[in-house]
């Protein structure tokens, strides 16, 4: 299949009404088995877990051997700093530093 | 109660969730500035997608130019989350016209439905069950729904629009902090919001199994392992919740 990014943009935003409109539309009163919520909020986890992992660790099937160290500490960083804050910017803020201050060495 | 008052009562409930959409957005404009995507690509995911996990997710297949297929499986999986919200609102907005639904419902997302939907459930509490007016409650609903809803939808553009432009007066040698920004905020959003056991182990796993499943299959990979992750780890609590309901 041979779309443009735009073209593939506007049939991403064409399934994202779908899952937002059906419901409301023709499910009106019908409740969403909580089994499946579940499974659908564990697979949004694990997907952004494999995001970040892919961006910030691999290039293409290669391992970023020199930088992910340095990603790897800031991460740890960021999600500490998160956590103790209850802050998601504030884990951020002090992870992206770590991994300037980390990559001028 | 008049349509522009509940609207009013709908943007000041969405305070919150401009705050916490002003980061994000600009987290992702510069992130897609440094993916080398275009303003009028930002636009349109963000106005027409409107999800920043489905945003990010495609972020990279889509600047790699990878197929078609990997970017919409990537953002479709990632926008199945919108079905359990939008169908928790819908009994609320009993009465209303499906054109007035349809394009409301583009401006559920997951920051901004959780708001509206727990004021209604306090107002269905705290009013008696009566029979009045169904039709006008559920337009009510609408209202405050719209109230949150547009004008978060309104911060996320403009955010993500702010965050491109601002990303593009970065000096060279910035390449770094703008790679690690948008996962470091998402990680981020994942440690404040866990609990119990299955979501850090899910998360941890997932985290790990992606390099071998990307190194493996760079495109398909760390999208197949995230989905066996996430499996797996929804059976385990199953069947513990079976078993706990039978001992």
């Amino acid at each position: 299949m041979e779309l443009t990014r735009s073209e593939i943009i506007l049939v991403l935003g064409i399934t994202a009404l779908a899952f937002r409109a059906v419901p409301q539309l023709f499910f009106v009163g019908e409740k969403f088995p909580e089994t499946w919520d579940r499974l659908l909020r564990y697979l949004s986890y694990a997907l952004l877990c494999g995001i970040i992992s892919t961006t910030l660790f691999m290039q293409g099937a290669s391992l970023e051997s020199d930088v992910a160290p340095h990603r790897a500490a800031a991460l740890i960083v960021a999600v500490i700093v998160a956590r103790k804050t209850k802050s998601a910017v504030t884990g951020m803020l002090i992870g992206t530093i770590v991994v300037s201050v980390l990559s001028w060495f | 109660m008049k349509f522009a008052t509940r609207f009013r009562q709908g943007m000041k409930a969405a305070i919150p969730v401009w705050i916490a959409f002003v980061p994000s957005s600009i987290a992702w404009g510069i992130a897609a500035q440094s993916h080398k995507l275009t303003l009028e690509e930002v636009l349109l995911l963000s106005a027409w997608v409107y999800s920043g996990p489905a945003q990010f997710a495609v972020l990279g297949p889509l600047a790699e130019g990878k197929s078609a297929i990997q970017v919409l499986v990537a953002g479709t999986l990632m926008n199945l989350r919108f079905l359990p919200m939008s169908a928790a609102l819908a009994p609320f907005f009993s009465g209303v016209k499906r054109l007035p639904l349809l394009l409301s419902s583009h401006v559920v997302s997951a920051s901004s439905f959780i708001v509206p939907y727990l004021q209604f459930q306090k107002e269905r509490e705290s009013e008696p069950q009566t029979t009045g007016d169904q039709v006008a409650k559920g337009y009510n609903n609408l209202a405050f729904f719209l109230g949150v809803g547009v004008t978060s939808f309104t911060v996320w553009v403009v955010g993500s629009t702010t965050g491109f432009i601002v990303a593009l007066g970065f000096p060279a040698g910035f390449e770094e902090p703008l790679k690690f920004i948008l996962p470091g905020y998402f990680a981020g959003l994942l440690v404040v919001e866990m609990k119990g056991w299955t979501m850090p182990l899910i998360c941890a796993v997932s985290l790990i199994a992606a390099i071998p499943g990307a190194a493996t299959s760079p495109g398909w990979g760390w999208l197949a392992t995230s989905f066996v992750v996430a499996l797996v780890g929804w059976g385990l609590e199953e069947w513990n919740l079976h078993a706990a309901k039978s001992s």
